[in-house]
C-alpha cells in the first residue's frame, strides 16, 4: 500500500466514516466513560468500577443479554430465510411480479409502533385471532397470547418489519446473477438445492450479510415492539437500560447500554461470520 | 411443472398469506379509526358499534398534524439524498479498495446503529447544540439523521460497489471512454438497484426517527413521529393512532410505487444484455 | 477537533453553569408581570391532556393576552430534551411538567430556577406531594389516586376484595381475571408497594435503613410468588385498562384521573367502576418548573402562579376530577368519595421506593 494510495482511501473514507467517527466516537465514549462513574449528568464524577461490579452480580441482567440475543439471533435468521426463497422467485420479471413485489415490501411502509399496536389489537384475547380459533373448534376458550413468555409475538414482528428489509437487499444481489451459470449448472444435474447453495448463496453472501447484520442489531436493541409486545417477565436490554435511566441511574444504565453496543457488534459479527462459514460449505474464503 | 405454472401456484399462496400478513391488521386499522367516541369498540363485537368520521376530522383538524406531514415529507427525502452522497465515497473504498484493516473499518462504520435510543437522543443532541447547528432546526436534524443513518447507505451501497463488474470497466477504459462515460456505463447499472435501496431505506428511518427529532425540533419543529409517539404512547388511544397511521401510508405507499418502477428499470442484468 | 467536541460537549453538560438569561430574582412582582406580558409567550411541555390544556390555558391568555404553547410530546421525550438542553444559554422550555417520582432523581438548583421567593404569595399551594420535596423549585398542580378498577358486569361492589388476602381469593376463584403492571406507569407499583406494606407489616415509612427494612419484605415476595400462576402481569397503565374494557380482564389498578379521562374520550368502557380498598393505594402528583435557560421567564413564573391558584384548581377538581393542589380550593367534585379517599396513602420514600421495585423485579417478576 503507498502512501498515496492511503491517502486517497482515506479521503474517501472520510466524509462517510470520518463523520461517524468524530460523532458517534464521542457519544460512545461518553456512554463508556459514564459507565464507569465519569462524565456524571447530574451528580459528581469519579471514577469507579461499582456500577460493573454491581450489575454483573444482577440476575436480571444476565437474562437480559441472553433474551436480547436470542431475540436479534432468531429475527434475523427468519427475516433472511423467508426473503432468499421470495428474492429468488421474483428474479425474472413475470406478470404480477411488479404487484408483488410491492405487497412484500409494505410492512416497511408501517411506522414500528403501529405495526406494534395492530398486531397486539390482531391477538388481544378477545381479538379476531381468538374468535377465529374458537369459531374454527380449534380451541375451547380464549388464550391469553399477548406479551407470551417466548418472545414469538416479537419474533413475528421482527420478522414482519424486517424481512421487506432483508428482500430489497438480496433481490438485487440476486439479480446480479446471470443466467448462464444458473443455466449451466441445470444442464450439469444440479437440483434447486444444490443451485441455491453452491451458486446463489455464495454470490450473494455479500447482501446476505449486510441484511443480517443490520437486522440483528435492529433486533437487539429493540424498544417499542419489547414495550408493547414482549414478555413481561424478561426485559430486553433497551428496556432495561431505560428501567435504570427512568430512575435517575444513569451510570447503571450507561453499563447496560455499553453491554448492549458490545452485544450488537460482536454478535453481528459472529453471525455474518457464521453465515459466510455455513454457506460456502465450512470454508471461511 | 413449468415455471408459469409454479408462478401461479406461488401467487395464490402469496395472496392467502398476504391476507393474513397486511389485509386483516388493515383492516382493523380501518375499522378503528371508524370508532366513535360515544362508544368504545371492545373486543367481543366484530364492527365498532357506532362508527362515524369523528376521529378523522378531528385529527385532520389537528393542528399539527398537516406542518408534522411538510417536516417530515421535505426532512426525510433530504436525508435520504445527503446521506447517499456522503455514504458514496466511504461505499466505494469498502467495496472496491483492498487495504489493511477493511473489515475492522467495516464493523466501526456500523457504530450509529448500536449506539442505544436514548444515548443518542441526549448525549448526541446536546453536542449537535454545543456545535451551534440547532440555529436552523432543519439543518441541523437533517445533519443528525445523515449521521446516524450512514450504516445503511454505507452497508447497502458497499453491496453495490462490489457488483460492478471489472470486465465491464477494463472494456469501457479500453475502448478509450472518459472517466464519466465509464460511470455512466460500468458503474451506474449495478449501482442503480442499490442507490434506490439505499434511498429508501434512509427515508423510511428518518420518517420514524423520534428521539433527536424531537428534541431538536421541538417545538416549532413538529415531524410525523412526534405527532405518532405522543398519540400511542401515554394513552395508545386506539383510534387516533389508527387514523395517523392510515393518512402515513398514502404517502408511502405511493413512494414506493415510484421507487419500484425505477429499481425495475434498472435491473443490471438486463443492462449487461444477459438473462 | 474531536478532543474540542468531547471537551465542550462533556464540560458544559457536567457542569452547567447557571444561564442567567431572564433570572427573577431580585425583581419585584410588578416588574415580572410587565416583563412577562412583554415576552407575550410561553411554551409549556406536558405530556398528557394535551387538547385540554390547551382549552384551559384559553382562560390564562384571556386574562394575560400571554400566548401558551403546548407542543406534542411524550413522558420521556420531553424529560430527555431538559436535560440535552441543560447546557445550552437560551432553551425551548418554559415550563415543562413532570411527575413527582422524578423530583428525586434530578439535581433541582442544576435545573431549574427557585421561584417560592418570587411568587407573590405562596400560602397554600402544595409544594410537597406524598413526602417529595419541591424545595422552591417544584409546585404541584394536579393530584391524583390511584385505586381498582373493576368490570361491574363482572364484580359485584359487595365483593370487592379490600385486603391482601382477599385478593388472593379472588385470585384463586377467578384465576387469571386481575392484572397489574410493574413499569410504565404507577398503578401497579401502587397496588404491589401497599401490598407488600400490609403484609410486611413494617414501617414503611419509617427512618429504619434501607437494608433492614427490604429483609423484612420476605412475607410480601412470598405471597405474590405464591399465587404468581393466579394474576396477570400488564405492559403498562393503559394495557391493564385497555384489557379491563375489553372483557379479558375483570379488576386492575389504575389512576383515578387518566381512567375517568379515557372514559370521557370514549377509549374505555363507561360502565366500569373504581373504588380505592381499605388495605389503602397511593395518590401522587404532578409539579411544574421553569427551567434555567427558560427564554420566556416572566411569562413562565405568571403562568405558574394562575396554575396553582385557589380558582383554577377548582376548575381541575370540576373537570377532571383531580385532587387539587391548593388549600383553598373545592375539591367535592373528585371521582372517589371521601369516605374511600381516607384510604389513599403516601408513596415511600427514595431511595426504599426504588429498592423496593428492584426487589420485585428480581423475586417476582423474573421468577414467572
Amino acid at each position: 500500500m503507498t502512501l498515496r494510495k492511503w491517502v486517497t482511501v482515506i479521503a474517501l473514507l472520510t466524509p462517510g466514516l470520518g463523520l461517524i467517527i468524530a460523532m458517534i466516537g464521542t457519544v460512545v465514549y461518553m456512554a463508556i466513560a459514564q459507565s464507569f462513574g465519569l462524565y456524571s449528568l447530574l451528580g459528581d464524577s469519579e471514577f469507579s468500577t461499582e456500577f460493573w461490579d454491581k450489575m454483573l452480580g444482577r440476575r436480571a441482567y444476565y437474562k437480559s443479554v441472553k433474551y436480547s440475543l436470542y431475540i436479534g439471533t432468531f429475527s434475523a435468521i427468519l427475516s433472511v430465510a423467508l426473503a432468499y426463497p421470495l428474492a429468488i422467485w421474483l428474479r425474472k420479471p413475470f406478470k404480477g411480479s411488479l404487484a408483488v413485489g410491492a405487497i412484500l415490501k409494505a410492512p416497511l411502509l408501517v411506522p414500528g409502533l403501529v405495526a406494534a399496536f395492530l398486531f397486539i389489537n390482531v391477538i388481544s384475547y378477545n381479538g379476531i385471532l381468538n374468535q377465529f380459533m374458537q369459531w374454527l373448534g380449534l380451541w375451547d376458550e380464549p388464550h391469553r397470547l399477548q406479551n407470551d413468555r417466548n418472545g414469538f409475538g416479537i419474533l413475528v414482528l421482527q420478522t414482519w418489519k424486517q424481512m421487506p428489509f432483508a428482500l430489497l437487499l438480496l433481490t438485487s444481489a440476486v439479480q446480479g446473477i446471470s443466467d448462464d451459470i444458473l443455466d449451466a449448472a441445470r444442464d450439469l444435474g444440479a437440483g434447486t438445492f444444490a443451485r441455491f447453495r453452491k451458486i446463489i448463496a455464495p454470490m450473494t453472501i455479500s447482501a446476505m450479510q449486510a441484511a443480517l447484520v443490520i437486522i440483528f442489531i435492529g433486533a437487539v436493541a429493540d424498544f417499542s415492539f419489547q414495550v408493547i409486545a414482549g414478555p413481561t417477565n424478561r426485559q430486553s436490554l433497551a428496556q432495561f437500560m431505560v428501567f435504570f435511566k427512568d430512575s435517575g441511574r444513569w451510570h447503571d444504565a450507561a453499563v447496560v447500554g455499553v453491554t448492549l453496543m458490545g452485544a450488537a457488534l460482536f454478535g453481528s459479527a459472529l453471525l455474518a461470520v457464521a453465515a459466510r462459514f455455513v454457506l460456502k460449505g465450512g470454508r471461511l474464503k | 411443472m413449468s415455471q408459469s405454472t409454479i408462478n401461479k401456484i406461488l401467487l395464490y399462496v402469496l395472496i392467502a398469506v398476504c391476507a393474513l400478513w397486511l389485509v386483516i391488521p388493515f383492516t382493523m386499522a380501518v375499522l378503528w379509526s371508524l370508532v366513535d367516541p360515544a362508544e368504545p369498540w371492545t373486543a367481543d363485537k366484530l364492527l365498532p358499534p357506532v362508527m362515524s368520521t369523528y376521529r378523522w376530522s378531528h385529527m385532520w383538524a389537528n393542528s399539527s398534524l398537516k406542518p408534522a406531514l411538510i417536516n417530515s415529507y421535505i426532512l426525510a427525502p433530504s436525508v435520504a439524498v445527503v446521506t447517499l452522497i456522503l455514504a458514496a465515497p466511504t461505499a466505494y473504498a469498502f467495496g472496491r479498495i483492498q487495504f489493511p484493516g477493511r473489515e475492522v473499518v467495516k464493523l466501526i462504520a456500523l457504530l450509529p446503529l448500536v449506539v442505544p435510543g436514548f444515548v443518542t437522543a441526549v448525549f448526541f443532541t446536546s453536542i449537535i447544540f454545543q456545535m451551534g447547528l440547532h440555529a436552523s432546526r432543519f439543518g441541523a436534524i437533517l445533519f443528525a439523521h445523515s449521521v446516524i443513518l450512514m450504516p445503511y447507505a454505507i452497508r447497502i451501497l458497499t453491496v453495490s460497489f462490489e457488483q460492478v463488474r471489472q470486465d465491464h470497466i477494463d472494456a469501457a477504459r479500453d475502448l478509450g471512454a472518459s472517466v464519466i462515460e465509464r460511470w455512466k456505463v460500468a458503474y451506474l447499472p449495478a449501482l442503480k438497484p442499490g442507490i434506490m435501496a439505499a434511498l429508501l431505506i434512509v427515508f423510511i428511518q428518518s420518517i420514524e426517527e423520534f428521539a433527536i427529532a424531537f428534541i431538536v425540533g421541538s417545538p416549532s419543529f413538529v415531524t410525523v413521529p412526534t405527532l405518532l409517539f405522543s398519540t400511542l404512547g401515554q394513552d395508545f388511544v386506539r383510534p387516533n393512532a389508527a387514523v395517523l397511521a392510515l393518512i402515513l401510508i398514502v404517502p408511502n405507499v405511493i413512494m414506493m410505487l415510484i421507487l419500484e418502477r425505477l429499481l425495475k428499470s434498472a435491473n443490471p442484468s438486463l443492462s449487461s444484455g444477459k438473462g | 477537533m474531536l478532543k474540542k467536541l468531547l471537551s465542550t460537549g462533556i464540560a458544559v453538560l457536567a457542569t452547567a453553569s447557571v444561564a442567567m438569561s431572564g433570572s427573577l430574582e431580585g425583581k419585584s412582582w410588578e416588574e415580572i408581570l410587565v416583563e412577562a406580558k412583554a415576552e407575550g409567550e410561553l411554551t409549556w411541555f406536558i405530556w398528557y391532556f394535551q387538547d385540554e390544556f390547551r382549552d384551559v390555558a384559553k382562560a390564562f391568555t384571556a386574562e394575560t393576552g400571554i400566548k401558551v404553547n403546548i407542543p406534542e410530546g411524550t413522558a420521556a421525550g420531553n424529560n430527555d430534551k431538559l436535560l440535552a438542553e441543560m447546557g445550552r444559554e437560551t432553551g425551548d422550555i418554559d415550563v415543562i411538567s413532570f411527575g413527582y417520582e422524578n423530583v428525586h432523581a434530578w439535581p433541582l438548583a442544576k435545573l431549574f430556577q427557585k421561584i417560592d421567593t418570587v411568587l407573590p404569595d405562596i400560602t397554600g399551594r402544595k409544594q410537597d406531594v406524598t413526602g417529595i420535596a419541591g424545595e422552591g423549585y417544584v409546585f404541584a398542580y394536579w393530584g391524583n389516586q390511584t385505586g381498582i378498577a373493576y368490570d361491574p358486569d363482572m364484580v359485584a361492589q359487595a365483593d370487592l376484595p379490600q385486603t391482601p388476602e382477599d385478593f388472593a381469593a379472588f385470585w384463586a376463584e377467578n384465576p387469571g381475571k386481575f392484572g397489574f403492571n410493574y413499569v410504565k406507569g404507577g398503578s401497579g407499583p401502587s397496588f404491589f408497594h401497599n401490598t407488600l406494606r400490609v403484609l410486611s407489616g413494617i414501617d414503611y415509612f419509617g427512618d429504619a435503613p434501607v437494608e433492614e427494612k427490604l429483609a423484612g419484605l420476605g412475607a410480601g415476595i412470598d405471597f405474590f410468588n405464591e399465587h404468581a400462576e393466579n394474576y396477570v402481569i400488564t405492559a403498562s397503565n393503559i394495557d391493564s385498562a385497555n384489557r379491563l374494557s375489553d372483557r379479558e380482564l375483570w379488576m386492575v389498578p389504575a389512576w383515578e384521573d387518566h381512567l375517568a379521562g379515557l372514559q370521557n374520550r370514549g377509549e374505555v368502557r363507561k360502565e366500569l367502576q373504581y373504588y380505592i380498598p381499605e388495605m389503602g393505594m397511593s395518590g401522587g402528583g404532578n409539579g411544574v418548573a421553569i427551567p434555567q435557560n427558560a427564554p420566556h421567564s416572566a411569562a413562565a413564573i405568571v403562568f405558574i402562579d394562575w396554575l396553582t391558584s385557589a380558582d383554577v384548581q377548582t376548575g381541575f377538581n370540576s373537570r377532571f376530577g383531580t385532587a387539587p393542589a391548593h388549600a383553598n380550593s373545592d375539591d367535592s367534585k373528585a371521582l372517589v368519595s371521601n369516605t374511600q379517599r381516607a384510604f389513599s396513602q403516601a408513596w415511600p420514600s427514595q431511595p426504599f421506593k426504588q429498592n423496593v421495585e428492584d426487589l420485585f423485579v428480581e423475586e417476582v417478576v423474573l421468577n414467572r
